[in-house]
């Protein structure tokens, strides 16, 4: 009896012991974090970690939340997104990017930098992407917490709207004007805070679609948001352009002095602060509170 | 003359290496020279300092290179073939073909951005292709004037289809604006793997093109009577051209003024339009001055990095003057 309990036990320990082996090693959450977006910069922020650099576009608007404040900044301009050098320079665990940088992300890989592209377009999205997030820095329980959060200020600030007026956001590209569709992020925001969103029943992958002139006044909306595609310094020429455009003027929006300019980037590109950017667009430019 | 010339091939090649050692000591970022010549020779210690020069600085050092030769080469073949002073990639629908090709990739297809120089590189030949056959076809095939309209009207056809795209999406147009200025990016090696087959075929082409070049450069009929046949000539210099411009558009982005004006500026500079002179210093011109330029783009602003379209444009325009006032 004993030589079989002795081989049984011996088996149990090798199969225990093989088990153990072939289980993955748990990494350690990464140390030396670069954030590329405001919203992967300000996701890390809430979740507790603070990253060693983020990312900012050249002549850009980003909002980044206070304990970022100190955090060394990384201009970032086309083709490449931040500079490779001094990127490598930090020696970073993980940089968490987006698909605007495609082509840095390729270099960052050739690097040996682990690069993940994190960009949420619509606010379901950015619940995925948050979760996401707090996984790659082993922070799962902080992840579902700051989910839970922020879904819950959410359904706060989408509740009792006293009207849905008929909105075009436009976005400002030059003198050129696209309409934000219902994929794209400040369409989804919009709607969200009860705004119908008109959009010419154009369609397009990129959430954009080109209108003329002839369309915004056919369209004619109750509320007009324009929204500037600009550096910071030329906000105030294109600010005073888009509220006297003539054309808009037509529009109910424009006889009733309902066309706003968002000078933020809060409606072009995700923030994890979203409760917040619902309640300025239904007080500052729905009036459906 | 002879003097001349290598005086030309001398400076010329002092440009290069000085210019290759800049673009492998400066960058955003300080590595210290013994440090540089450690990582080339493999005794740098593993670190960022190292991946730096081996794995961003190297590469886009070659990449300078190899793309200021294949487009100084093309402009002095293209302006040898059809003599034509004016003649560079442009005229043979190279640049608004592979301008096509890359915007199509970079706006419609973000998504497959590897294929970037694919997409040069193809509709590049084939915006090319298309000007041969038309130039070839019907009576005075092949003539000079034939060829030039062709390439107007071809590039013309391209041209329209990358403001098309442009039109179609315009929220991802910043990311094409840097490939129109061109400019070289800290990428690595992929875009060469890719390339560098077609750069070989066309300096190869162009090296067998030099003897029948300076024989074109008689006229057709003296070029007929010593046993060359100008249209197959042209046809050739034409294929070697689009080979190398369109390899350099998949790398560099659009960068045609550097195929028009180094082949004049080494003409000039040299005192004679012997092929057998203008097409080598004319490679070795062209990749002093992109090398340089790039250098230039790279650390003028740093961390960020500029096309180097313009400084190519800064550097080349006043010699350009300067010596076509002597000239005159």
């Amino acid at each position: 009896v004993l030589p079989r309990l002795t081989r049984r036990s011996a088996s149990l320990a090798a199969l225990l012991l093989a088990a153990a082996l072939a289980a993955p090693a748990t990494a350690a959450a990464p140390k030396r974090i670069v954030a590329l977006s405001p919203f992967s910069a300000n996701t890390l922020a809430a979740l507790g970690v603070k990253p060693i650099a983020i990312g900012e576009s050249l002549g850009g608007r980003d909002t980044f939340a206070r304990s970022l404040r100190s955090t060394r900044v990384l201009p970032l301009a086309h083709p490449t997104g931040p500079n490779m050098e001094q990127l490598a320079s930090l020696e970073p665990d993980l940089v968490l990017t987006s698909q605007t940088w495609r082509r840095g992300n390729r270099t960052m890989r050739n690097l040996d930098i682990r690069a993940v592209e994190t960009e949420p377009l619509t606010v379901p999205e950015m619940y995925e992407e948050i979760e996401h997030i707090a996984a790659l820095v082993r922070r799962r329980a902080e992840g579902r917490r700051l989910v839970a959060r922020i879904t819950s200020r959410v359904r706060a600030a989408m509740r009792d709207y006293q009207s849905r007026p008929r909105v075009m956001v436009v976005l400002g590209v030059g003198r050129t004007p696209y309409v934000f569709l219902g994929n794209s992020w400040g369409g989804d925001i919009l709607q969200r805070a009860g705004a119908r969103l008109v959009d010419a029943d154009a369609e397009s992958p990129s959430g954009f679609a080109r209108i003329s002139d002839e369309t915004v006044v056919a369209e004619d909306p109750d509320v007009i948001i324009g929204v500037p595609h600009a550096r910071a310094d030329d906000l105030d020429e294109i600010r005073d352009y888009m509220r006297s455009n003539e054309t808009w003027q037509l529009t109910s929006a424009g006889q009733n002095d309902r066309i706003f300019v968002s000078s933020d980037d809060s409606l072009l590109q995700a923030d994890i602060d979203i409760a917040s950017t619902i309640e300025h667009v239904r007080t500052r430019y729905l009036n459906n509170r | 003359m002879w003097g001349r010339r290598a005086l030309v091939v001398v400076a010329a090649l002092a440009a290069l290496v000085a210019g290759v050692a800049a673009s492998l000591a400066l960058g955003a970022i300080d590595v210290p020279v013994r440090d540089v010549v450690d990582a080339l020779l493999g005794r740098g210690e593993e670190g960022p300092a190292t991946q730096i020069v081996l794995k961003l600085r190297l590469p886009r050092t070659v990449d300078a290179i190899l793309v200021g030769a294949a487009l100084g080469v093309a402009g002095a073949l293209l302006q040898g073939a059809l003599a034509n002073p004016l003649a560079s990639p442009d005229v043979i629908g190279v640049t608004a073909g592979s301008g096509f090709g890359a915007i199509l990739i970079l706006l419609a297809f973000p998504g497959s951005v590897a294929l970037l120089p694919l997409g040069a590189l193809v509709f590049g030949l084939l915006a090319a292709s298309l000007v041969f056959l038309v130039a070839w076809i019907g009576p005075d095939g092949g003539g000079v004037g034939r060829l030039i309209l062709a390439g107007i009207a071809v590039g013309a056809l391209f041209a329209a289809g990358t403001t098309g795209l442009m039109t179609a999406f315009p929220d991802r147009v910043q990311s094409a604006v840097f490939f129109l200025a061109g400019g070289l990016v800290s990428d690595g090696w992929d875009e060469m793997k890719v390339v560098w087959p077609y750069f070989a075929v066309g300096f190869a082409l162009a090296l067998c093109l030099i003897r029948p070049l300076d024989r074109l450069a008689l006229g057709d009929d003296v070029a007929a009577s010593l046993g060359t046949r100008p249209r197959l000539i042209r046809l050739g210099a034409g294929a070697a051209a689009a080979l190398l411009a369109a390899a350099s558009a998949a790398i560099a982005g659009l960068l045609g003024f550097l195929g028009l004006v180094v082949p004049h500026v080494i003409r000039m500079a040299g005192g004679t339009a012997s092929h057998g002179f203008v097409v080598p210093a004319s490679a070795l011109g062209g990749a002093a001055l992109l090398v340089a330029g790039d250098t230039l783009a790279r650390t003028a602003k740093p961390p960020l990095e500029l096309p180097v379209g313009p400084f190519m444009v800064v550097l080349g325009v006043p010699m350009f003057l300067w010596l076509l006032r002597k000239a005159v």
